[in-house]
């Protein structure tokens, strides 16, 4: 039982962590970002050179983020402000980039960069032997998405945010500065695929694809979520993935443990189109409207 | 029939290969076509053989080229995962040729499952995505993670335990060449008795083979955008929601159309394979994926011409680039994100409705 809520919680904040910042920038701007993965790469990269340079752990980590935000802002201005409300144009234009910067990363920095060990250390419970580190992950990734909702609901940038996703012509009328709104928002989103990428780094072999395995996985969560709410949404989203993925790893193999999640996330799409979120959302009215 | 009648038939297969649908069209288009036609055909007169089982390489990924141009220039479906089709083809009749080649002694039915198989899968996704009315977004990167999930798949069939028949999957060696097996797939093989015909991968023959295909695929698509169907193909592109206010069941055309684009990826799988006589998971990689993409991003979705001649070019220049050093896919990757930015629409189809323009502008000049 331990072991698999220890799992659950694993596999749950995996989740979270590569999608945490994918709702910010799909899920709440509507933007499509193929080298999202990309993003978590550079974190990942950014958190090996520092520790390596000498540079504590959780702020090699930091380090990871900032430098994934760096890109991910430079990549806003100069491509995919370009795409905003083209979503197919932007899907192959940022896919295009995505190539490049795995690509990239592979000609300069060769097929591995020395992955940062592990801290905390481990604790068993009778014969399982569990890594604290793990534990670690979820809470951040939990912490990650409470400051999000606090920074989106409770700060002066948050408004004029959410302001701009919902009507950008009237939030320009209102004085708000609304392409460096979008900049923001998307650095934030940046800054939290670094980080997640970042967490990575401390657990398995970093290389130029890492990427290419977390950016699907991401616009799954984020669109079995939904964007009605994007915080209940992810939250509904990683529970109910996460238990499903957990269930058929366990019981038979990673692979199908992916299948089963694919499939589930195909259900739920099929039932609601526009994710979790909006079919929460609905409810809620239906039951005030009694 | 009277001279009439074989008129209007003329005038209306004329009107289906040269209709308004393909931008590449008109007497100074079919004169450069004919051209190509001819250079091409006389061309392993000049190559060595080694040039010549590369350019039919290079042709064999025109179908592909032409199956995702279809679906997206054309119906507006944008798929990430098309190689998933040309994989499962190479691997259908990788299975069937190795399992029934010396029974029979042809492929046939290799040919026939290598081509019915991807086909029925995509009919299998098409109905989950279309009838499900999933966005358009959601198509693609369901497409891409599909894909991806056959490549895990095949990746992990190393052990003993994956045969089917006498075809082992091999794991990430694949099917044929890599693996310890000595059981490739077999070279494509006509007839019956004594003495089949096999084209060889390597043959002038082959080269033919692909060749006369391609040519046959690309005009009966141009029939196909230019006829009834072309139109509401357009038509479910440019307004779904109101292609289906007029009665179309928009969902059973787009199911039909991404089903052809799949058989399309098929044919070049089964070439592939029969072509090299092997096939491993790589085929489902995201490069494989995404190279499509590019070829029919850069060249121009909605012109079957440009696509084709785009995927040949840019199949032509990975591999120059790829001889030069490593960085192919950077360069590759930089030209689609360039001319996603520059030429939405692709580079050549610009390039190409600049020359007609110019063309049209010096005409009534040359005349007076």
């Amino acid at each position: 039982m331990i072991g698999f809520l220890y799992q659950y919680a694993d596999t749950m904040a995996v989740l979270a962590l590569t999608a945490v910042g994918l709702i910010v920038i799909f899920g709440m701007m509507g933007v499509i970002n193929m080298a999202h993965g990309e993003l978590m790469m550079t974190g990942a990269y950014a958190t090996s050179f520092a520790y390596y340079a000498g540079i504590p752990t959780l702020i090699a980590i930091l380090i990871g983020g900032i430098a994934a935000a760096v890109v991910g802002i430079v990549i806003e201005r100069v491509v995919i402000r370009r795409f905003y409300g083209q979503l197919l144009a932007s899907l192959v234009a940022t896919w295009g980039l995505s190539l490049v910067m795995s690509q990239g990363a592979l000609l300069i920095f060769g097929p591995q960069v020395p992955s940062v060990p592990t801290p905390f250390g481990s604790f068993t419970v009778g014969e399982q032997s569990y890594s604290y580190y793990r534990i670690v992950m979820f809470v951040v990734a939990a912490a990650m998405i409470g400051g999000l909702w606090s920074l989106f609901n409770y700060t002066h940038f948050g408004v004029r945010a959410r302001a701009t996703m919902e009507n950008p012509e009237m939030a320009r009328a209102l004085g708000t500065n609304v392409r460096s709104i979008y900049t923001l928002t998307f650095g934030i989103g940046s800054l939290m695929a670094g980080i997640a990428g970042g967490m990575f780094a401390l657990t398995a072999t970093i290389g130029p694809f890492l990427g290419q395995y977390y950016t699907p996985q991401a616009f799954i969560t984020v669109v079995v979520g939904g964007a009605a709410d994007i915080f209940v949404g992810l939250v509904a989203s990683v529970l109910s993935l996460g238990a499903v993925r957990t269930i058929f790893t366990s019981q038979f193999n990673i692979l199908i443990g992916h299948v089963a999640m694919l499939v589930v996330a195909l259900a739920i799409i099929r039932f609601m189109p526009s994710g979790i979120s909006d079919w929460i959302e609905r409810r809620r009215q239906r039951v005030r409207n009694r | 029939m009277t001279t009439a009648a074989r008129n209007a038939g003329a005038r209306r297969v004329i009107g289906l290969l040269d209709g308004p649908n393909e931008p590449a069209r008109g007497l100074v288009f079919w004169l450069l076509f004919g051209v190509a036609l001819i250079v091409a055909a006389a061309a392993p007169a000049f190559m060595s053989r080694f040039e010549i089982l590369n350019t039919s390489n290079f042709l064999i990924n025109g179908f592909v080229a032409l199956g995702l141009g279809l679906i997206w220039g054309f119906a507006g479906i944008l798929s990430l995962g098309q190689a998933a089709f040309v994989g499962i083809a190479g691997y259908a009749y990788g299975i069937i040729g190795i399992n029934l080649i010396e029974i029979h002694g042809n492929t046939d039915l290799a040919i026939v499952g290598g081509l019915l198989v991807p086909t029925a899968v995509a009919a299998m996704l098409g109905f989950i995505m279309f009838y499900a009315r999933l966005r358009g977004v959601y198509v693609a990167i369901l497409m891409l993670v599909v894909t991806l999930l056959f490549e895990t798949f095949l990746n992990q069939t190393a052990g003993p335990g994956w045969f089917i028949g006498d075809a082992h999957l091999g794991g990430n060696n694949g099917l044929g060449r890599f693996s310890g097996v000595i059981r490739k797939p077999p070279s494509l093989t006509f007839g019956y008795g004594e003495e089949p015909h096999v084209f060889e991968g390597k043959s002038t023959e082959f080269y033919y083979l692909v060749l006369g295909l391609l040519v046959i695929v690309y005009l009966g698509l141009r029939a196909l955008v230019n006829s009834r169907l072309g139109l509401v193909l357009i038509a479910v592109r440019e307004d779904a929601p109101r292609t289906e206010s007029l009665g179309y069941d928009i969902r059973l055309i787009q199911l039909a159309i991404f089903c052809l684009g799949a058989f399309l990826s098929a044919i070049s799988g089964v070439l592939y394979v029969s072509w090299g006589n092997f096939i491993t998971p790589a085929a489902f990689s995201v490069y494989n994926n995404i190279l499509p993409v590019i070829w029919v991003a850069v060249a121009g979705r909605t012109s079957l011409t440009a696509t084709v001649v785009g995927a040949l070019v840019l199949v032509w220049l990975s591999q120059r680039l790829a001889v030069e050093g490593d960085f192919a896919l950077v360069v590759l990757g930089s030209v689609l994100v360039v001319s996603m930015m520059v030429a939405p629409r692709g580079l050549l189809l610009a390039a190409g409705e600049a020359a007609a323009r110019l063309l049209a502008r010096s005409r009534p000049a040359a005349r007076g």
